[in-house]
C-alpha cells in the first residue's frame, strides 16, 4: 500500500511535469537558428559545449567513495546501536577516526582545491 | 477563452527586461532596479522585453543582433535615446527617462494581450555551419574526428592545462559585449578548461562611461565640494550594487542603490556596512585573489590604485581639500577584498567631506586636475584598462574571475558629458 | 484506505500550493523589516507563472531533448517523493516505510544527478559549468546529511520517520542534538541550490543551468525547486522539531507550522548570505561541517546510550 501510494505520486508528478512542458509546445514552431545559439552575451562559441570536461575536484570524489562505503555499514548500525551499546560506539568511533585521518591527509594534499 | 484569461494574468506580471547598456546615466539603473514593476534579468531567455539604452557603436551591433535574436517569442524591443537598428514594425522609441518604466510596462501588456506582434529576428535562420552528413553517424568528418555534427565541430584540444597539466578538451568562445557580469561593451575571446580560464583575450574594451555632470563642470569652474563628493559616493554605491548583485546579495544590493538615489550629506553608510559585514561576504566570496602589482595599479589609477597602496589622489593638490584636511585613504594588498573595502572607505570619506564642506559652501580650487571616482583626470580622462584582464584572469576559476571583474572598474571616462540630463 | 487517500490528497495539495507559498514568503521575507510591501505580492507569483506559460520554450542548437525536458519533471517527482515521506500524524502519512530515512537519502543523491542533467543537456557553456560546479556541492553535502540524519535515527532505533518523531516525545532532537538542525539547514540550501549555495543557477553564469531555459520548462524547474524546499522543510520539521508533537493543536497543524518555520528560516538565510565561492564551499563542507556532523553523531550516540 505504501509503495503503491509512492508510485502513484511519482507517476502523477512526473507526468504533470512533462505535460506542463509539452502541452503549450503543441503549436509552437521550432525556434530559429539565430535564437538557438547558446547565450554568451552576444558572443558565439567555436564548438559544441559537450567535451571531455576538466572536473577540478576529482580527488575529492575519491574521498567521497570511501565515505559512501561507510554509509552502507551505517544504516543497519543505526538500528541496532542502542541494543549493542558501547561496542557499537567503539566500532563506529574507530571507523570515523580512520576516515578523519583521511580527510586531514586529503586537506594537507590540497584535495579540496580546484586542481 | 481559456487562453484569454491566462494572457490577461500574464499581462499583469512584473516586466522581465534584459537591458543592453550603451551610453547612459547611472541614475537610470536605479530607476529600473528599484521599480517594483520591472525585473532586470541576467539572461535574454528570461526576458520579454529587450531594452537598448543609448547609442550602440557600429562595432558592437553584431553582438546586439545576437542578443536581440535570443529572446524567446513573444518579445519586443524598446529603444531608449538611441536609433533603432531596423525601422521595421514601428519600433518603440523613448526619449524621456520618466516615461521609460511606463513604456516598458505598456509594451509587455500589449505583447501579452496580443495587441503587438513579437519582434522579428534580425539574423538569418541558418545553422552555424552546414552539416554535411558524412561518416557512419552522419557527423560529417573522418572516423571519430573532424566534421561539423549538428552544425558545429566538437571541442578538441591538446593543450596542457595551466593548473595540473592534464590534457583535456578546452572550449573557446567569445563572451560579450553584453554579458551582464561584464561591463557593457567588453568583448573577450576566452578559452576554458573545465571552469578555469586558460586564456582571456580582450577583443573590445568596455564602452566609455559618462560621469555625473558635476565632474565635467569641475574641469571648467570651481564647483561646490559637497555636490562633487556626493556624486562620487553615488558612483561608488552604484559599483557596489553591481558587485553585490553578482554575489547574489540582491537585497543588500538594492539597499546600496536606494541609498545612492537618496544620498545627501545626512546619509550614513553604517547600516549598509553592517549588513555587508554580517553577511560574511568578505570571507565567503572569492576575494583573496586579483592582486594588482604596482604597474597595473598605476595604470588603473583611482580607488584601485589606492587599494594597492599607491598614495595618489589629485584632491591632495587642491587648496580647498587641503583646508578640509583631506588625506587619501589606502589599503596595502591590492586584492579584490582590498578594493571593496577601499570603495566603502571612500564612500564614507566622501560623505564626511561633503558634510564638512557644506556649511561654508566650499568650492574646489583646482580645475586643471580633477580626481574622478574612476581615477585621476589631469591631461586626459582615465583610459580604458580592459586589457589588464588578459594578464589577471588566466588561471582563475569562473566565479573568481567574474568577482574580480566586478571589483575592477576598468572603463574609460567619456571626454564630454554628452547630452544634457533630463 | 481512507487514511491513504487522505494522505495522498495532502501531498497533492502541498505540491500544488508549495510554489505559491514559497514565492509569497520569499517576498515577505525580503521586504519584512522595511514594510515597503510590493502591491502585487499576492498576485505576483500567479501572473509570473502565467507569463512563463505564454512564453515560448527556448531551444539550443543541439540539446539532448529528452534529458532537457525530463530533468525539471524528475526534480519535481523527487520533491514529491520527499513530501510523501513526511508524516502529518502517526497515521496520516503517504509512505511510511521502515527505511524512509534511506529513501530520503536517495532523493538527495538523485537530485544531484537531475540538477546536473538539467545543466548538461542544454549543450551550452554556461549551463554546463553550472552543472559540473553543482556536482562538487552535491557530493559534499550528501555526507553531512547522512550523518546528521543517522544521528536523529539513533535514539529512535529505527530508520522510520514516524519512529523518529515518536522518539522525540520527551525532548525534541533540536535540543537533544543541537548541531543537527543547523547542519541540516545547510543541506537544505544545497539540495535546492538556494541563496548562498546557489552554485547551479548563479548570477555569474547568467542563470547557470537555467540560463538557456524559458517558458513552461522554466516554470516547472522553478516550481520543482520550491516544492523541494517545502519537502525538505517538512523532513527537517519531522527529524528535528518533533513532527506532529505539540500541545493543544492537532498534529497536522503542528507539522504545517513547523514546516513553515523551517521554510522561513531557509528563505531568510537565502536573502542574507552571499553566494559562496565553489572552492571555498567544498573546503568548508569537508573541513568544517563534516567533522561537525561527526561530533553531532557521537553526541547523539552517547546520549542515546545514556538515556
Amino acid at each position: 500500500m505504501e509503495l503503491l501510494t509512492l508510485v502513484i505520486i511519482l507517476a502523477l508528478t512526473l507526468s504533470a511535469g512533462l505535460f506542463i512542458q509539452a502541452w503549450p509546445l503543441r503549436h509552437q514552431p521550432q525556434p530559429s537558428y539565430s535564437q538557438r545559439i547558446p547565450f554568451l552575451g552576444g558572443g558565439t562559441p567555436d564548438t559544441h559545449a559537450w567535451n571531455r570536461y576538466h572536473i577540478r575536484y576529482y580527488p575529492m570524489t575519491l574521498l567521497l567513495i570511501a565515505f559512501e562505503m561507510e554509509m552502507m555499514f551505517m544504516y543497519p548500525w543505526a538500528v541496532v546501536f542502542v541494543e549493542k551499546g558501547m561496542m557499537a560506539v567503539m566500532e563506529m568511533g574507530m571507523f570515523l577516526a580512520i576516515l578523519s585521518v583521511g580527510i586531514v591527509y586529503a586537506w594537507r594534499e590540497g584535495v579540496f582545491r580546484w586542481q | 477563452m481559456a487562453v484569454s484569461w491566462l494572457r490577461q494574468l500574464a499581462a499583469r506580471s512584473c516586466v522581465p527586461v534584459y537591458p543592453v547598456w550603451g551610453e547612459h546615466d547611472e541614475a537610470l539603473l536605479a530607476t529600473l532596479v528599484l521599480s517594483t514593476q520591472i525585473e532586470l534579468v541576467d539572461s535574454p531567455r528570461h526576458a520579454s522585453v529587450l531594452l537598448v539604452v543609448g547609442e550602440i557603436p557600429a562595432t558592437l551591433r553584431d553582438g546586439l543582433k545576437h542578443v536581440h535574436d535570443q529572446l524567446p517569442s513573444p518579445f519586443a524591443v524598446v529603444w531608449f535615446r538611441g536609433a533603432p537598428l531596423i525601422a521595421l514594425n514601428a519600433p518603440i522609441h523613448v526619449d524621456e527617462a520618466d516615461r521609460l518604466v511606463d513604456t516598458l510596462i505598456r509594451t509587455h501588456r500589449e505583447l501579452m494581450l496580443g495587441q503587438r506582434d513579437s519582434a522579428s529576428r534580425l539574423l538569418p535562420d541558418e545553422p552555424p555551419n552546414p552539416w554535411e552528413g558524412l561518416g557512419d553517424d552522419g557527423h560529417g568528418g573522418e572516423g571519430m574526428m573532424g566534421g561539423t555534427p549538428y552544425g558545429r565541430p566538437m571541442a578538441m584540444n591538446m593543450q596542457d592545462d595551466l593548473r595540473d597539466g592534464l590534457t583535456l578538451d578546452s572550449l573557446t568562445f567569445r563572451l560579450g559585449p553584453f554579458y551582464p557580469a561584464l561591463p557593457s561593451g567588453l568583448c573577450a575571446e576566452i578559452t576554458l578548461q573545465g571552469d578555469v580560464i586558460q586564456s582571456w583575450e580582450t577583443r573590445h574594451g568596455a564602452l566609455p562611461q559618462r560621469l555625473a555632470p558635476v565632474f565635467y563642470a569641475a574641469r571648467e569652474r570651481p564647483v561646490p565640494i559637497a555636490e562633487l563628493e556626493l556624486a562620487r559616493a553615488r558612483y561608488h554605491l552604484v559599483q557596489l550594487y553591481r558587485g553585490l548583485h553578482l554575489a547574489g546579495l540582491e537585497r543588500i544590493a538594492r539597499h546600496a542603490l536606494s541609498l545612492a538615489r537618496q544620498l545627501s550629506t545626512a546619509s550614513r553608510l553604517d547600516g549598509l556596512r553592517r549588513q555587508l559585514v554580517r553577511s560574511g561576504i568578505f570571507h565567503l566570496a572569492a576575494m583573496d585573489g586579483g592582486q594588482l602589482d604596482t604597474e597595473m595599479a598605476a595604470r588603473l589609477g583611482g580607488p584601485a590604485a589606492r587599494a594597492a597602496g599607491l598614495d595618489a589622489d589629485l584632491r591632495m593638490d587642491d587648496a580647498s581639500y587641503q583646508r578640509l584636511g583631506f588625506r587619501p585613504q589606502c589599503r596595502t594588498d591590492g586584492t579584490v577584498r582590498a578594493r571593496w573595502e577601499q570603495r566603502l572607505a571612500e564612500i564614507d570619506q566622501s560623505l564626511q567631506l561633503a558634510r564638512q564642506a557644506e556649511p561654508d559652501g566650499l568650492h574646489t580650487a583646482n580645475t586643471e586636475a580633477v580626481e574622478t571616482p574612476r581615477g585621476p583626470w589631469s591631461a586626459k580622462p582615465p583610459q580604458d584598462a580592459s586589457a589588464l584582464l588578459d594578464q589577471l584572469l588566466p588561471g582563475l576559476e569562473w566565479d573568481e574571475a567574474m568577482t574580480l571583474i566586478a571589483s575592477l572598474d576598468s572603463r574609460e571616462v567619456a571626454e564630454t558629458s554628452g547630452r544634457a540630463n533630463i | 484506505m481512507i487514511e491513504s487517500l487522505a494522505s495522498l490528497l495532502m501531498v497533492l495539495v502541498v505540491l500544488a500550493l508549495g510554489p505559491y507559498v514559497v514565492a509569497v514568503m520569499d517576498r515577505l521575507v525580503a521586504t519584512a523589516p522595511r514594510g515597503a510591501l510590493a502591491s502585487d505580492v499576492w498576485l505576483g507569483p500567479l501572473s509570473r507563472a502565467a507569463w512563463l506559460l505564454t512564453q515560448h520554450a527556448n531551444a539550443t542548437e543541439a540539446p539532448d531533448w529528452q534529458a532537457w525536458r525530463l530533468a525539471p519533471a524528475l526534480y519535481l517527482a523527487l520533491a514529491a517523493v520527499g513530501l510523501a515521506l513526511v508524516p502529518w500524524s502517526p497515521t496520516l502519512i503517504a509512505t511510511d516505510l521502515v527505511t524512509s530515512v534511506v529513501l530520503w537519502g536517495s532523493v538527495e543523491a538523485l537530485a544531484t544527478v537531475v540538477i546536473f542533467l538539467h545543466g548538461w543537456s542544454a549543450n551550452a557553456v554556461l549551463p554546463l559549468i553550472g552543472a559540473y560546479r553543482y556536482v562538487a556541492l552535491g557530493l559534499s553535502y550528501i555526507l553531512i546529511s547522512m550523518f546528521v540524519l543517522i544521528g536523529a535515527a539513533l535514539p529512535a532505533e529505527s530508520l522510520q520517520l514516524t519512529q523518529v518523531v515518536a522518539s522525540q516525545e520527551s525532548l525534541w532532537n533540536v535540543v537533544r542534538q543541537p548541531l543537527g538542525l543547523p547542519l541540516f539547514l545547510v543541506v537544505g540550501l544545497g539540495l535546492t541550490f538556494w541563496g548562498p549555495l546557489n552554485l547551479a543557477d548563479s548570477t555569474d553564469l547568467a542563470g547557470g543551468t537555467a540560463a538557456e531555459v524559458s517558458g513552461p520548462s522554466r516554470l516547472v524547474w522553478e516550481c520543482a525547486r520550491a516544492v523541494m524546499l517545502v519537502a525538505f522543510s517538512g523532513i527537517a520539521a519531522t527529524a528535528f522539531l518533533g513532527g506532529w508533537l505539540g500541545p493543544w493543536l492537532p498534529g497536522p497543524v503542528w507539522v504545517l507550522l513547523k514546516t513553515l518555520f523551517v521554510l522561513a528560516l531557509l528563505l531568510w538565510l537565502g536573502q542574507w548570505l552571499p553566494r559562496v565561492a565553489p572552492e571555498r564551499c567544498v573546503t568548508l563542507m569537508w573541513i568544517v561541517l563534516l567533522p561537525l556532523s561527526f561530533v553531532d553523531l557521537v553526541w547523539a550516540g552517547v546520549l542515546a546510550l545514556w538515556a
